[in-house]
């Protein structure tokens, strides 16, 4: 498949990437600034999030408002998030709309107001979304999950503790955002029907004289206790386990997704077959990958019945112990085809393909094209992945309960 | 793009919108059936049938369909509502039989016992997913209060008690019933090569025995709250306060449907719309939208809020100041082309997505036997004027005739 993918980098460590898809309609920009939830400091869980709300809330010549009324003027459709490593700021919009776009998310990365007369606003929208996050039992597992597994910081929630994002001001906001706001490091990719030499000349201009030196990395602490039980008064329990996985940017992390979707990625994997189909224990079970640059977890949820909880975690844990030695070659081409599938249809999506350019570069250092990522899961022969397996066996896992009691984990199970 | 329709002798419809520059194909059956077309005993058939489906043929498994189109690469499921259940996958291109296959064979389900014992605790744990998330239930039980009598008024879960007492062969009557080709639709769109599709549907479906009276229950839908004032559920455990606000709207064969998604994105987009700023941007409400959402014949604007549960009346007393207002004296200039600019933009980037396609023109051919390219739709979309939409606010009063359900830790 024919692909054209255009990189370049300005003076101040801003690195541009791009990809022409000209036979769609729009265009999709997402601009990641390493502002991310890991530089938030001790006791002060949210910072970051907080910086990225209040950033919104007017910039360069725009106020609030007016950010918002030219982004959807010219049919934006404007995301922002906050992750652990990068504040992102995207949108996508019919093509010749991005000219109008680009200069309004400079101004939000560049020229923030900071307004204290909107910081009592934003801090309350930002601990709005946190007592949501608590009536979310799916997503505070995962919270807890995160937390216990990867070493501080990492693990911490992007979106802020409550008691923590109570005591912030606007001043530390402002700190935040004079140290953190930087270019060196950002990554501003575009996708869909572009003009790249006109994207890159815009840029230069919007972002070329932006200057100011990186924070320093942040080193991973101590990693929390390998189980904990959440008490919830529902009429569901929640489980869900962690164990240690090679990152997206170790040569192996092919084998280690191939191998963590056979166990729960799709209708057929081991444990949608054995959980849900076979013994009809839950709506919703999936073994999945999240990876950070230096560590990555594979991450197995279900919800269930309180008192069909123990079977639920049993039968996920013993069909992780199950794993190695068993898989077909039919399942490993399963898992090929709907990688090949997943990544060629991305290319109907401008936003799907620059965040997808985004993530890679950020990860590998690089964009690798549909052509060599394909060429990757084909290599894959169900030997390499079960030496894999063998080598690196599911250990030191970590487990989250959340409902009405806590569940028991097998000795041997955790460390 | 291009429009291709095929009437088998049977009566299914098969339809596709074809586009040159697709790398997918979505293929789709649209089958008119959904909670509204069952009865007490029947509560949750649709949806429990719409999982029993992929339990398997007499001659393929479930276990097999599963496999089968994973196999493929296919991004395969189902969802089912009030007035539809449909079944679909999307594959490259090269993978268009092998998915139109599978899934047409899945329409005719062998409905084993086992299975359907098996598959009931799926159900029974989906309900009870539901039930511990928000608006915890608050949506369902509005729907309730607003339809009062009529079949609309169903979830399409079920209750526990419902789906507990089904039997199945019960559900194999309403499969037999319901599942008729001239109830379906076979729909594809993307990277579609007509001919193989028809020649498959033929091979497939041409078989399917058409019944005489397919005609779906249709009483008439009420034009204003069947239970108007408010409910409360109360959950000791939430964090926020949940509402859940319907009114009545336009129905999806009213002239005013497209208007009244203006509104709407005028009045509770979420974001850059009056709710918005006033309740969500002041971090007041978690979450303060206005949807419209349509029916084949009767409509309803939704608004949904989420605060803490002491501020939960004095924010819904807020929104519909704000609906009085835009009532009394209209909506601004900048504000409407602002929302019409959004959704136009939304019809164009969902128009690129043969997925997206898919339920759009296969949905709307379902229900009304009519198609329009993603131009058509945004010619509309871009025609609308102010008038139109103060019509809207004139011809469905948004401060009226509600019915309100809040759940959360208050309990009144």
């Amino acid at each position: 498949m024919k692909q054209t993918l255009f990189s370049a980098t300005l003076d101040n460590g801003i690195t541009l990437l791009g990809e022409d898809l000209p036979d769609l309609e729009s265009a999709a920009v997402a601009i990641h600034v390493p502002a991310g939830a890991v530089h938030d400091g001790p006791g002060r869980c949210g910072l970051a999030t907080l910086s990225g709300e209040l950033c919104l809330r007017g910039a360069g010549e725009r106020d609030s408002r007016r950010i918002v009324e030219d982004l959807e003027n010219a049919g934006v459709q404007w995301a922002h998030s906050v992750s652990a490593t990068h504040a992102s700021f995207s949108g996508a919009m019919v093509a010749r709309r991005l000219p109008d776009a680009l200069p309004i998310f400079a101004d939000i990365v560049r020229r923030p107001r900071l307004p204290p007369d909107e910081f009592e606003a934003a801090r309350d929208m930002v601990l709005q979304g946190l007592a949501g996050t608590e009536d979310d039992p799916a997503h505070r597992t995962m919270l807890a999950l995160r937390q216990i597994h990867f070493p501080a910081p990492w693990g911490m929630p992007a979106e802020g503790l409550a008691a923590e994002v109570e005591r912030l001001s606007c001043t530390d906001v402002r700190r935040f955002c004079s140290t953190h706001l930087l270019p060196a490091g950002s990554i501003i990719a575009v996708a869909g029907r572009i003009d790249w030499p006109d994207f890159v000349a815009r840029c230069t201009r919007l972002f070329g004289d932006w200057r100011g030196d990186p924070p320093p990395p942040i080193a991973p602490g101590p990693r929390g206790p390998h189980s904990r039980h959440v008490p919830h008064d529902a009429q569901q329990t929640h489980v869900a386990i962690a164990w240690s996985q090679p990152p997206y940017r170790d040569d192996t992390s092919h084998e280690a997704t191939a191998a963590l979707g056979i166990l729960g990625g799709g209708s057929s994997s081991r444990l949608f077959t054995e959980v849900r189909e076979r013994r009809g224990l839950c709506y919703t079970v999936s073994a999945g990958y999240q990876t950070h640059r230096d560590f990555a977890i594979a991450v197995c949820y279900a919800g269930t019945t309180a008192a069909r909880a123990q079977e639920t975690l049993d039968v996920i844990l013993a069909e992780i112990e199950r794993l190695p030695g068993t898989i077909s070659a039919e399942e490993l081409d399963r898992i090929k085809a709907r990688a090949k599938s997943a990544l060629v249809m991305q290319q109907e999506s401008s936003a799907a393909r620059a965040g997808s350019l985004g993530r890679q570069w950020y990860h590998l250092g690089e964009m690798r094209t549909l052509a060599e990522e394909l060429a990757r899961y084909d290599r894959l022969t169900v030997a390499a992945v079960e030496d894999w397996l063998a080598a690196q066996p599911a250990k030191d896992l970590s487990v989250v309960s959340l409902g009405h009691e806590a569940l028991e984990v097998p000795r041997g199970v955790s460390a | 793009m291009a429009f291709l329709r095929e009437r088998l002798d049977n009566g299914l419809e098969v339809i596709a919108e074809t586009s040159a520059h697709a790398v997918s194909t979505s293929v789709g059956f649209f089958v008119n059936t959904g909670s509204r077309d069952e009865t007490d005993l029947l509560w949750g058939t649709s949806h429990f049938l719409e999982h029993m489906i992929f339990k398997g043929t007499e001659s393929v498994s479930g276990d097999e369909i599963n496999r089968r189109f994973d196999a493929m690469g296919a991004s395969a499921n189902a969802y089912t509502a009030e007035e539809d259940t449909v079944y679909y996958a999307t594959v490259l291109p090269d993978r268009q039989a092998d998915a139109v296959d599978l899934i047409a064979r899945m329409m005719r389900p062998a409905l084993r016992e086992e299975d359907f014992s098996t598959e009931k605790l799926v159900i029974l744990e989906e309900i009870r997913m539901y039930d511990d998330q928000p608006p915890f239930g608050a949506d369902d039980q509005c729907r309730a209060a607003f339809f009062g009598d009529h079949p609309l008024a169903r979830s399409v879960l079920g209750t526990v008690e419902s789906i507990t007492a089904l039997p199945v062969e019960a559900m194999r009557d309403y499969h037999h019933r319901r599942y008729a080709p001239g109830t379906m639709v076979l729909a594809a769109t993307g990277a579609v090569d007509f001919p193989a599709l028809v020649a498959d549907a033929r091979r497939l479906c041409g078989g399917w025995e058409s019944l005489p009276d397919t005609a779906r229950l249709r009483p008439d839908a009420p034009d204003r709250a069947a239970r108007p004032g408010t409910a409360r559920i109360v959950r000791p455990s939430a964090t926020l306060e949940y509402g859940v606000r319907m009114s009545p709207g336009p129905s999806e064969r009213h002239a005013d449907r497209f208007a009244a998604k203006l509104l709407a994105a005028v009045l509770g987009d979420s974001s850059g719309s009056r709710l918005y700023w006033a309740l969500v941007d002041s971090g007041a409400a978690e979450q303060a939208t206005l949807h419209h959402h349509e029916f084949l014949d009767a409509g309803l604007f939704v608004t949904q809020l989420s605060c803490d549960a002491d501020a939960i009346d004095a924010q819904f007393e807020r929104i519909l100041e704000i609906y009085r207002d835009a009532a009394t004296r209209g909506i601004a200039g900048p504000e409407f082309d602002q929302a019409r600019n959004k959704l136009a933009s939304r019809v164009v980037l969902a128009g690129e997505r043969p997925r997206r396609r898919l339920f759009e023109v296969g949905g709307e051919w379902a229900h009304a036997r009519t198609y329009r390219t993603v131009a058509e739709t945004l010619g509309i979309v871009e025609s609308l004027t102010r008038d139109d939409v103060q019509q809207v606010l004139e011809r469905w009063r948004l401060d009226e005739s509600a019915s309100v359900v809040l759940a959360g830790p208050a309990g009144g």
